[in-house]
């Protein structure tokens, strides 16, 4: 038997992973040991959040290395990778502090909640490694299946076993849609690793086109699942509401994140060897998928009520916004003239704006991570368990004169809101104009001009909140559960980098600009 | 230049907002000491605002006390601030304006006194900050920025419908301004300037001077499109949606008939301050938009739009006018009368003549004063009786003398009684729409405006003051009292000086408005106009080699013969 020689170098990049497992494992095993007369839970959500620190801050410090393949072939470690991974510390940090005082709340807190969450963070890590299909599906499913069971966390009543049901059995469908899809492309061209795919794809389009669309086809539909692109995002709302508003947090922050990570690393190699006509084919598609996205999240969050519903469409109409990017990605290597572009673009220009397609969508990655996390927290802190049953707890009413009743809570929710509608001087502000700077460099105007408008009508939900806060009395007899230091941390941290990097986003822009390299590139 | 002259206008922008942080941590229940603060921070700006405008050298360059700091170099975005002759008025207005708010609100506001304080201050430092910035992408953060301060005055502080005005302001606004910002993107790939793109104003004005004339030149002789050199080509397929973009966003803010339907909304349900700070100030953002950017920057679609545009602000002049003697509500009629007499602001500008550019400068400032003064001391009557319908006031002359004259200068200045401000403004204006290509009738309907003026106003005054007390409520009223004369006499101040001497505050918007309407002349391919001419002096960003653009030099010595007003001047005139 061939033994493939691992090394060292193998396994450096996957240290964020390993750590966060490591974590996770920390956590399960000193559960164990806790006995119903010494019973203290206070240290877990402290390990879990020392933990995802320090997988960020390795993963920060490797961020930089050049690219180069791991694990022979089956992973990729480059820097993007790398600015996913600590993207998806960032949330998990957050969401972690968010989760200990809703926990504590609800008396829900053990150390399989947290171990869950890292282990997601782990597969989230691996996923934006991967660069195989079996080694994506396996990472993907890692992710998934920790997020089933957390979304079900909160077993009694009846609203987070539909939310863990159906996500389980949308996301079970929708993973075998995209295992479906790579079995038919590794018909087509005979590998299932990207690298060697990419290669193979034009003469696999020649000899058998309809096996090869048909699977990339496929392919696109399953990730189009996980960041919840209309069509596919009927199941959205419903999980969403129903899962515990941390792990809300979290699978509109990191799962979104990591899904549009292996969306761009499957499909920018199509669009760099298929040649020009596919590459506009590819445009046209996610142009057509990002239109119907933005539109139909805005709209459909602009009736809602329940502003945890209203945030999961909110948090669809975004992934409009990020696949507007992701169009504008692929628009490039066509090479030839944008509507805008005067003169013909150099060479070795292409491969710069490329470059900063990639990295406006890191940089709005991050901003919704920061905003969504921010906003989930405000939304934890102010839920009451006793009008979950009833579905009440996130009603628009619940907002009503907070800003009397809670002046520092209502002011981080109101700065959430105006970053998610992308008013400036906000992050939102800043990520909204590097996706649609992107979009006109790529030609895309008139779909930049669609994006814009759908984001009026957003402003139009999220102001209303901020209507409730500010400009309603409050109700009668409304108590807000008592103070959590950890949510309160939580929504000091994602504020203070909302307005910060509103402000001043120069410096991580141009670090996640460093970091837009891919491997394939 | 020194320290001093490069960080003024940073100190001008951001002192509110560094008393701001103050006042956050003043406990609430202290509103004296929240109100005092707010107070000495609009003063301490009002005396560097003031420096500012007197250091401005009406000679000098064209941008001064100029400063270009990195901000976001990668995408070309820098903080560049300075100050052209218009936005040294208008900045002035802004820091006038200022501490005479917060005394307008003294006793008005007595709940949330410390949020509303910090919506001051916040909304002050914006509004300076949009009028300052001479990065384009910098003007559009501080644009968007007021909006939320200004939001929540009117949806916080105001009257019975206000959240549904507030909304209404926001999103209005808003769609307007977003479009923008796709046409601002645009712009940033279309001009490829020699030093990397930018969203930099003049690096970007320049980039587009060759191509704008090349453009100009081939509307006017209807030439072949293939024959344009790529950026033209662009520019002419591109440059007038660019155009509409950037003057839906601003027409939305003057507002411009047909878009102003959120404005008397907004008036009627704002607090005085809020009204104030509209009338006063953010009116203005939306001409002093078209005069910075909307018509330099696309000078030859602006010639293709200039008549319709002139139509609308016509329509605007009469219908507002019109709108006003329908009125029974006070606050709604002097929101009215606003569209009216910004109608007469973009008609002058879109006149093309240095008496029209000139004459809708001067009525920016004084709109500011005028209106300002109206929601001012009609905000001290709703105190006292809390209704906005003249039908429920009558004879108040006989119970507040003082504030009755007070009131009736200012109406004198608002319908442009000679010796007031308004007159100047006025007479400017229809001067140069005379003069102009634009079609008779237009000046003509104008100036029927003016007549229609008289008359609501006087109209109003006579129902509201004159004749008997008809209500035993208005019989006890108050006069003023002695914090309202000092915050309504700076106004009388203004009126009067400005009505009697034009000519300091003329000298400052002179050159600019020969530099607009230049620039403006640009769009008319006979007009002769040459790109040398009304290149912009760039500033290089602190720390790299000077080589964005070629600058002829900082002054523009062409334009240094046209003098408004002076004997023997052509004032360079649009012909068809």
């Amino acid at each position: 038997m061939n033994i493939p020689s691992l090394t060292f170098l193998d396994f450096q990049p996957v240290l964020p992973a390993l750590l966060l497992a490591v974590g996770g494992i920390v956590l399960l095993l000193t559960e164990v040991f806790q006995s119903a007369a010494t019973i203290n839970r206070a240290y877990q959500s402290m390990v879990a959040l020392a933990f995802s620190a320090v997988a960020g801050a390795v993963a920060a410090a490797t961020t930089l290395e050049p690219a180069r393949e791991v694990f022979l072939g089956f992973g990729v470690s480059d820097p993007f990778s790398g600015a996913v991974t600590v993207l998806v510390c960032v949330g998990l940090g957050l969401s972690v502090l968010v989760s200990a005082g809703f926990l504590r709340h609800r008396n829900a807190e053990r150390g399989e909640f947290y171990a869950l969450l890292l282990f997601a963070g782990a597969g989230m890590s691996l996923l934006a490694m991967s660069n195989e299909f079996i080694t994506l599906f396996i990472n993907l499913e890692v992710m998934s299946v920790s997020t089933y069971a957390l979304s079900a966390w909160l077993r009694r009543g009846t609203r987070p076993s539909e939310a863990g049901f159906k996500y389980f059995i949308l996301g079970a469908f929708s993973a075998a849609i995209l295992v479906y899809g790579a079995s038919l492309l590794y018909g087509a061209t005979g590998t299932t690793k990207l690298s060697e795919l990419a290669g193979l794809l034009p003469a696999a389009v020649a000899s058998n086109p309809g096996l090869t669309y048909l699977g990339a086809g496929l392919v696109a539909v399953g990730l189009a699942f996980k960041v919840a692109a209309v069509p596919f995002h009927m199941w959205t709302p419903d999980v969403y509401e129903g899962a515990p508003t941390p792990v809300s947090a979290l699978m509109s922050a990191g799962v979104k994140a990591t899904a549009f990570a292996s969306l761009v690393r499957v499909f920018l190699p199509f669009a760099q060897d298929l040649g020009p006509n596919h590459a506009q084919l590819m445009t046209y598609a996610f142009a057509a998928l990002a239109l119907l996205t933005m539109v139909v999240g805005n709209l459909m969050a602009l009736p809602q009520r329940n502003v945890k519903r209203m945030l999961a469409y909110s948090s669809v109409a975004h992934a409009g916004y990020l696949l507007l990017g992701v169009a504008a990605l692929f628009a490039r290597p066509t090479g030839g003239e944008g509507p805008l572009a005067v003169t013909p673009l150099l060479a070795g220009a292409e491969g710069a704006a490329r470059q900063q397609t990639l990295q406006a969508i890191l940089f709005y990655l991050l901003a919704y991570t920061v905003t969504s996390l921010g906003s989930f927290g405000a939304l934890a802190a102010l839920e009451r368990r006793e009008d979950e049953p009833r579905g009440t707890a996130w009603d628009l009413e619940k907002f009503a004169g907070l800003s009397q009743r809670k002046p520092g809570w209502a002011l981080a929710m109101a700065a959430m809101m105006l970053s998610l509608g992308g008013i400036p001087p906000t992050v939102g502000f800043m990520g909204k104009l590097f996706i649609f700077r992107a979009a006109v460099d790529a030609g895309l105007v008139w779909l930049a001009v669609a994006g814009v408008l759908a984001s009026a009508a957003g402003v139009y939900y999220y102001l209303r909140v901020v209507v409730y806060m500010y400009m309603r009395p409050s109700q009668d007899g409304v108590t807000v559960p008592e103070r959590q230091w950890t949510t309160e941390l939580a929504l000091v941290l994602s504020t203070a980098a909302v307005v910060l990097l509103g402000v001043a986003p120069g410096t991580l822009s141009a670090w996640l600009g460093k970091a837009s390299v891919l491997f394939s590139q | 230049m020194s320290f001093f002259d490069s960080h003024l206008l940073h100190a001008v922008i951001f002192l509110p907002l560094l008393f701001a942080a103050l006042v956050a941590l003043l406990p609430a229940a202290e509103k004296g000491q929240i109100r005092v603060a707010t107070l000495v921070a609009m003063l301490v700006d009002g005396v560097l605002g003031l420096l500012a405008y007197l250091k401005f050298d009406p000679a000098g360059p064209e941008f001064q006390l100029e400063h270009r700091a990195s901000w976001i170099d990668e995408f070309g975005i820098s903080f560049h601030t300075g100050v052209d002759g218009l936005a040294a008025s208008l900045l002035l207005l802004t820091v006038f304006l200022g501490p005479l708010v917060v005394m307008a609100s003294w006793t008005y506001v007595d709940e949330r006194v410390k949020e509303f304080h910090l919506a001051l201050l916040v909304l002050q430092s914006a509004m300076l900050g949009a009028l300052c910035a001479l990065d384009i992408i910098v003007f559009y953060v501080f644009f968007e920025a007021s909006l939320i301060p200004m939001y929540l005055l009117v949806g916080v502080w105001g009257s019975e419908e206000r959240q549904m005005a507030a909304m209404k302001f926001f999103l209005y606004t808003l769609v307007g301004s977003l479009l923008m910002l796709v046409a601002i993107l645009g712009l940033y790939f279309v001009v490829q300037p020699a030093g990397g793109r930018s969203f930099d104003y003049p690096t970007v004005y320049n980039g587009l001077l060759s191509a704008t004339g090349e453009v100009s030149r081939c509307v006017a002789t209807g030439c072949d499109a293939s024959t344009l050199s790529p950026l033209a080509a662009a520019l002419k397929a591109w440059g007038p949606w660019m155009f509409l973009a950037f003057a839906l966003a601003f027409a939305v803010k003057v507002p411009l008939f047909p878009v102003h339907t959120w404005l008397p909304d907004a008036h009627v349900q704002a607090p005085v301050a809020g009204s104030m700070i509209l009338a006063g100030v953010m009116l203005k953002l939306g001409t002093f938009g078209f005069w910075r950017f909307a018509i330099p920057l696309f000078p030859a679609a602006a010639q293709q739009y200039r008549t319709p545009i002139a139509l609308l602000a016509v329509v605007g002049i009469v219908y507002g006018a019109l709108m006003c003697l329908a009125q029974r509500d006070i606050k709604k009629l002097i929101a009215y009368s606003s569209v009216s007499h910004l109608g007469y602001c973009v008609l002058g500008m879109f006149a093309y003549t240095v008496e029209g550019a000139t004459g809708s400068a001067y009525q920016m400032l004084n709109h500011g004063v005028s209106t300002g003064a109206l929601f001012l001391l009609f905000g001290m009557l709703y105190e006292r009786r809390h209704t906005r319908l003249m039908a429920d006031y009558g004879g108040i002359a006989r119970v507040m003398p003082l504030f009755t004259a007070f009131f009736v200068v200012v109406t004198f200045s608002s319908i442009a009684v000679p010796g007031t401000n308004g007159f100047v403004g006025e007479f400017l204006v229809l001067l140069g729409s005379w003069k102009s290509a634009l079609p008779l009738t237009f000046s003509v309907l104008a100036a029927t405006g003016v007549i229609l003026g008289a008359a609501y106003m006087l109209w109003m005054v006579q129902k509201v003051f004159f004749g008997e007390v008809t209500l035993r409520e208005n019989q006890g009223l108050k006069d003023m009292g002695g914090r309202e004369i000092a915050a309504a006499l700076p106004f009388l101040a203004l009126i009067v000086v400005m009505g009697l001497v034009p000519q300091p505050f003329l000298d400052r918007l002179n050159p600019s408005s020969e530099r607009f309407v230049a620039r403006a002349a640009l769009g008319d391919g006979a007009s002769g106009v040459s790109e040398q001419q009304v290149m912009m002096p760039v500033m290089p960003l602190a720390g790299q080699p000077t080589a964005a653009a070629p600058v002829p030099s900082r002054t523009n010595k062409a334009l240094a013969g046209l003098q408004l007003l002076r004997p023997g001047a052509v004032p360079p005139q649009v012909q068809p």
